[in-house]
């Protein structure tokens, strides 16, 4: 189980950056496994499974990179919904542009660090980084194939 | 042709037919994820797109038959955890197991997991599900499906499904055993003919075993799933026999919508416990999909 602290630290980074309300995580628990951190539904029958050794738990939520701590794709397509801001609208033709590894200008009114990808009518497809204007793609590139972006 | 599964020329009704359905590819069926969107923006965001879909179910608004889609893997709703490519028999099985919400689930054969997302859909994510899978090269896949379907009450063991620990009892379990996948034969472009595996001469030991152990976790007044994607009764009607021999079991009506044939009670030289005829068969020439066996079973009182 992951301590107090670190839930409170995460959730409030949630908070902070997306708008993402610490309420919508009230019945789950958050594991830590080493450098990333899993989000598992609450449940009385918890006892019963630490008793039968998991090898997995619950969903990939956040991962150590580096000395930053980064919300996984996963867990941003499950919670982005309910972000109110942080959100970067795009279209196909910028996606396919940020997966070919270019960057995208945007104008936003935020400070460096993550933003949501939003496609269509409020599809969340994961997070990009944006530094000084630019957004970068954090998708995991080898699950989007070609086939995808026509 | 006239050679395709000819052992079971007394067994399957209308049996010309059921080969002749062989000929035909396996429609493309998938299943909308209601963890992640709701069937009907699904639907509309791929009419938008062209793509036509046919509801599979009248009573089940997540599967659907696609016929435009060869490949829904290569879409941007699959990697959206939107939609699940699965045999329409294949999601059957989590709707007749229909586990409940809050409770506590068992998939004894999890991977790839597409009857363990499926499930944990039904529950609407809530209570546990335990997703055991033996192979551990097995548990990559199993957890990609599980974390792009955005499910997150399921924990992953890697026991021998037959030696999966007595410590916990479960409301649902679900055997979807290791068979041999007769059921999901078609004729194809890459063999003609269908050949014997010799290694399927093992599985009637181990699926027995399986299910004893399955029955052995039930709660008293838990519910099970026996399935398996072959026609052949040693690996079907004769293990669920062996479990009302061995256990003080029950067999259950199955209630479902798609034309079935009910579970024999004898082959060759077996005879089978009449409660046999509760289980079910899908036949490709029924239900165009894969063929499939399934037995409801509980504890008998």
């Amino acid at each position: 189980m992951a301590e107090e602290a670190e839930r409170q630290h995460l959730f409030s980074y949630l908070e902070h950056r997306f708008g993402i309300s610490r309420k919508h995580f009230a019945d789950y628990l958050l594991l830590r496994k080493r450098r990333t951190w899993f989000l598992l539904r609450d449940t009385a029958f918890i006892s019963s499974a630490v008793r039968l050794k998991p090898v997995q738990a619950g969903l990939r939520a956040f991962q150590q990179v580096g000395g930053f701590v980064k919300p996984t794709t996963r867990f941003i397509q499950t919670f982005g919904r309910f972000a109110d801001r942080s959100r970067v609208q795009i279209d196909l033709v910028r996606l396919q542009a940020l997966l070919r590894g270019e960057k995208i200008h945007v104008d936003l009114p935020l400070h460096n660090g993550y933003v949501i990808l939003v496609i269509g009518k409020g599809h969340v497809l994961g997070l990009g980084l944006y530094v000084n204007g630019r957004i970068s793609s954090q998708l995991p590139r080898k699950e989007i194939r070609d086939a995808m972006l026509s | 042709m006239t050679h395709l599964f000819e052992q079971y020329g007394d067994m399957i009704p209308d049996f010309s037919c059921f080969q002749e359905s062989l000929r035909r590819p396996l429609p493309t069926h998938i299943r909308i994820n209601r963890l992640k969107i709701a069937p009907s923006s699904l639907v509309e965001v791929l009419e938008e797109k062209g793509i036509r879909l046919q509801p599979a179910s009248r009573r089940h608004d997540t599967l659907w038959l696609a016929p435009d889609l060869r490949l829904p893997g290569n879409m941007l709703e699959y990697f959206l955890g939107y939609i699940h490519p699965q045999a329409l028999t294949s999601a059957l099985a989590g709707i007749i197991l229909s586990p409940h919400e809050n409770s506590c689930v068992l998939d004894m054969c999890a991977a790839p997991g597409g009857k363990t997302s499926h499930c944990a859909e039904i529950m609407n994510n809530t209570g546990l599900i335990i997703a055991n899978e033996l192979y551990p090269a097995r548990h990559i896949p199993l957890g990609h499906t599980l974390a792009r379907t955005g499910v997150m009450n399921a924990v992953v063991t890697g026991y021998q499904a037959q030696e999966f620990p007595l410590k916990q009892r479960f409301d649902f379990i679900l055997a979807d055993v290791p068979c041999s996948c007769e059921g999901e034969f078609r004729v194809s472009r890459k063999r003609d003919t269908y050949r014997e595996d010799r290694g399927k001469k093992m599985l009637p030991e181990l699926q027995k075993k399986i299910l004893l152990r399955g029955f052995d976790l039930l709660r008293q007044k838990g519910k099970m799933l026996y399935a398996t994607c072959t026609y052949n009764p040693l690996e079907n009607e004769s293990v669920v026999n062996h479990l009302l021999n061995e256990r003080e079991a029950e067999v259950f009506s199955i209630d479902t919508e798609f034309c079935v044939e009910p579970g024999l009670t004898q082959w060759k030289k077996e005879t089978y416990d009449k409660r046999l005829q509760r289980t079910i068969r899908f036949y490709p020439h029924r239900v165009d999909s894969v063929g499939f066996f399934m037995a409801s079973i509980g504890r008998r009182g």
